[in-house]
């Protein structure tokens, strides 16, 4: 009885210390790009992304809805939806991943962070590696950054009508402001 | 051969009038931004608990769907609502949620972008007072 009251106290103890080194987000932005020069514009914005940083080790995780992305153009983004993401199947796509050498102590000091993790789309993973700005301000951290990626890595098929207009390399733009988790 | 010339003319005309309406339409329609979520009629009309019962039973059938629901403030963020614990509306504009305080019954309109699993909520998206 006494065990199990000391693992209980132990337990709520390591959550307590756990929740107090998260920092999170609901609404981080996440847009991408996909234009090519002369056509149209082929561009969303995602500001419902979900962030949780540990403070303690630098893992970072994030998830985005596909249906969450917006467009200026309703046409592309059912196209989007229905035909290239298959939302329905795959609903959102995730990263796992870890930022090398993060500290919360010298944040300001450092200039950018690795960022080291698997990128998870229409249920494919793909590993990406890229430097990011990570900033500290009262009390909020601001994870700032980009990449690219190619249709082909999720094995996105672009129609040959189409295919001009879609650059090859996708430029992936995040944004997020997180606070600290209670 | 005067009727004919008249009539050529009458037919070219209106051929290219038929054109130009025709691309016109084309034109405005894959060039149509999203509906606003105001001009859209939900889906689902109702209290949040039963609406979250019927999202864990039928995730994939919701996604993407417009939803006006009832319940209660359990949590008040930046930028949206926590509604009954389970349901996170996520405000179209900021203003909208100054008059909100928590604890309070409210009626809110939105749509549902997905079950977050990290934080094991459901989110909606693009959120107004109806």
């Amino acid at each position: 009885m006494m065990k199990n009251q000391n693992l209980i106290l132990f337990f709520l103890l390591l959550s307590f210390q756990l929740s107090a080194q998260k920092y999170f987000t609901r609404s981080g932005v996440t847009q991408f790009e996909a234009s090519e020069k002369a056509f149209e514009p082929v561009e969303a914005m995602n500001n419902s992304t979900t962030v949780i940083l540990d403070t303690a080790n630098g893992s970072i995780v994030s998830q985005v809805f596909i249906a969450g992305f917006q467009f200026k153009n309703a046409l592309m983004q059912e196209h989007f939806n229905e035909n290239y993401m298959d939302t329905h199947q795959y609903p959102k796509a995730t990263f796992k991943g870890n930022l090398i050498n993060f500290s919360l102590e010298n944040l300001n000091a450092v200039e950018g962070f690795e960022l080291s993790g698997t990128l998870s789309v229409r249920g494919i993973e793909k590993s990406i590696e890229t430097t990011v700005n990570v900033k500290e301000e009262n009390n909020r951290i601001y994870v700032s950054g980009m990449f690219f990626v190619s249709p082909q890595d999720f094995k996105i098929k672009i129609p040959s009508i189409v295919r001009d207009k879609i650059a090859n390399q996708i430029q992936i733009k995040i944004d997020y402001e997180l606070i600290e988790k209670k | 051969m005067n009727l004919l010339k008249k009539n050529k003319v009458v037919f070219i005309v209106s051929a290219m009038l038929v054109f130009t309406v025709g691309v016109g339409y084309v034109y405005q329609y894959i060039s149509m931004s999203p509906k606003d979520i105001v001009e859209i009629t939900p889906e689902y009309v109702g209290d949040a608990t039963e609406f979250n019962f019927l999202v864990t039973d039928n995730l994939s059938y919701w996604t993407g769907k417009v939803v006006q629901i009832t319940g209660e403030v359990t949590e008040l963020t930046e930028d949206g609502v926590v509604i009954n614990g389970t349901i996170f509306c996520q405000f179209e504009n900021g203003n909208d949620q100054q008059s909100i305080v928590e604890n309070q019954q409210i009626n809110i309109k939105g749509k549902l972008v997905g079950f977050d699993e990290i934080l094991m909520e459901i989110k909606l998206n693009q959120c107004i007072l109806p």
